[in-house]
């Protein structure tokens, strides 16, 4: 008695149904690409002005060392954060959003995960090709850095990695914390920054008591410049794994 | 009949509140069901529930066979219109009826639009900066122009002006006719959509106590007006329940009455009429909080 004829068998596969979310998600691109890049190319206008007016003051003779200073810009450090917020964002308001018209939360997530992914890798693309005309154009004709600081890495593929994960870090943690908010509210984003606070003041405790910090450094030093932030992937994928199953389980309450 | 809906001792607790009390009730294809009760008495919390959107405490829910929870075959065929909907950040209605299309398979562009216009909804503002109205209107259009099998609203007029909820109304039945569906309207309005419902379901705090064909409850009490001498002789012994008076006058309203009673009151002088679904309504849920209060 259960089959009725008005329910449509749709032809719709998990993938089509996840990749509706992420083009939910894409909908209206100005809040997740138009606005940060032109934000960026603010940042990028403002450096150049403030370049200018230092090589002014400076005068001509000293111009190769001028903006040596500025290979530690943190210009470009303003985009993670923003795509943290972006993942808040995209979870915690688009979710009950995506509920009502029928979408599961597995799907969401999924479809979700798959945006963030592809946006990692668009703005990573982006900035690696600004860093090498960058370091091309000797810091844009002026001596300038804005795009390729040197915490990023050398050459075009190991900036790409570097932004690429740093990206997927910061979208994935900002969707977990997003989770959290969906399904507990403030009570539970609190007590996950506490938990998050007191678990770093216990590891940290630990290698103090057991003096064990140059073993840490350790770590970093064996696995280099490119592997240090390679393992930063283990962080994204605990937190990539949590917000899903804290997704799952979760109530659009408004 | 076939049921899109079976829900058998349903159970919804909170941590402090019991929302939905062992419910069990089913839902016939191709109606349109009003879900009535007043405020808080449950109605948003069972659409939760059969919508998948929230976990039931104990109980089950089947929708078109399945449980609903985290299932696309069926949640691909439900639409669910909520009283606040909140829409993506920066959204405008444009990306919303840009985006519909892709999650409803049998959404009808052409109708969206002769929609918009009636409303008059401006598709390239804001959704942030529309009135209260122009919000609700967005869900009316999306509801009504996904013709999904099985359509959810839940107070979707909040903010509409009279003829704005005139054109909903006027709309959903002309629209269903040609689309046949399952429609499930949850509204204290009573009045307004009484002629829409062909079933009525009211709740009262957490369980049903009226689950009936709106037609045949609409006859199970009638409205007697005479001289109070006449009208307490004729009642005495029968279920009553409302009675008003003025004077001489009395008005008492009675259950069901048989065609042969309802000449022997004309006879006796008295003047009879129907209850309107509302005042039906309201009657029997204060019958049902003095039996609460009796039996507390």
């Amino acid at each position: 008695m259960t089959t009725t004829d008005t329910i449509v068998s749709r032809p719709s596969t998990p993938t089509s149904r996840i990749l509706a979310v992420t083009k939910l998600h894409l909908a209206n691109p100005w809040t997740i690409i138009t606005l940060p890049w032109m934000i960026l190319g603010i940042i990028f206008a403002a450096s150049v002005v403030v370049w200018l007016l230092i090589h002014a003051a400076a005068g001509p003779q000293s111009f190769g060392e001028t903006l040596e200073g500025t290979q530690w810009s943190g210009g470009l450090n303003y985009i993670f954060v923003y795509m943290m917020v972006v993942a808040v964002q995209a979870i915690s308001i688009t979710f009950p959003f995506a509920l009502g018209y029928g979408v599961t939360r597995r799907d969401f997530y999924l479809g979700s995960a798959v945006t963030f992914v592809g946006l990692s890798a668009m703005y990573s693309l982006g900035l690696a090709i600004l860093a090498e005309i960058e370091v091309a154009t000797n810091g844009w004709g002026l001596g300038g850095t804005m795009f390729a600081p040197i915490y990023f890495g050398e050459g075009f593929f190991q900036r790409l990695f570097i932004f690429f994960v740093t990206h997927l870090f910061f979208f994935f943690v900002g969707s977990v914390f997003a989770s959290i908010w969906v399904r507990w509210k403030a009570t539970g984003v609190t007590a996950a920054i506490l938990a998050l606070g007191l678990l770093l003041l216990g590891v940290g405790a630990i290698l103090t008591l057991t003096e064990n910090w140059p073993a840490f450094g350790g770590f970093f030093v064996h696995f280099g410049f490119v592997g240090s932030y390679a393992w930063s992937l283990v962080l994204t994928v605990l937190a990539g794994l949590a917000g899903f199953f804290i997704l799952r389980r979760a109530t659009p309450k408004s | 009949m076939t049921d899109v809906i079976q829900v058998t001792g349903l159970t919804k607790r909170f941590a402090s509140l019991e929302a939905v009390k062992d419910v069990t009730f089913s839902v016939g294809e191709n109606k349109i069901y009003g879900l009535l009760g007043r405020n808080g008495a449950g109605k948003t919390t069972i659409m939760q529930l059969l919508t998948g959107q929230d976990f039931a405490t104990s109980g089950s829910i089947k929708v078109f066979g399945e449980s609903p929870v985290e299932n696309a075959s069926v949640l691909q065929n439900i639409s669910f219109i909520k009283e606040s909907q909140r829409y993506p950040e920066d959204f405008k209605p444009k990306h919303v009826f840009r985006s519909a299309p892709w999650f409803f398979a049998n959404w009808d562009a052409e109708f969206a639009d002769r929609l918009i216009e009636q409303f008059r909804l401006p598709l390239d503002r804001k959704i942030k900066k529309l009135s209260r109205g122009q919000l609700s209107s967005i869900g009316v259009i999306v509801g009504l122009a996904s013709r999904a099998p099985l359509t959810f609203f839940d107070e979707p007029y909040l903010g509409l002006d009279a003829v704005a909820r005139q054109l909903f109304y006027d709309t959903l039945l002309a629209d269903y006719a040609e689309h046949p569906r399952t429609v499930i309207l949850s509204t204290h309005l009573i009045d307004e959509v009484a002629n829409l419902l062909e079933h009525v379901i009211v709740i009262d705090e957490g369980r049903i106590i009226i689950d009936q064909d709106a037609d045949s409850l609409r006859s199970t009490a009638t409205n007697l007006v005479g001289t109070t001498k006449a009208v307490e002789s004729f009642v005495a012994g029968r279920e009553i329940m409302h009675r008003d008076g003025i004077g001489g006058l009395a008005s008492v309203t009675v259950a069901g009455l048989s065609p042969q009673e309802k000449q022997q009151a004309t006879a006796a002088g008295l003047e009879l009429s129907a209850v309107s679904l509302q005042q039906l309504i309201v009657r029997r849920t204060n019958t049902s909080e003095k039996e609460f209060e009796q039996s507390a």
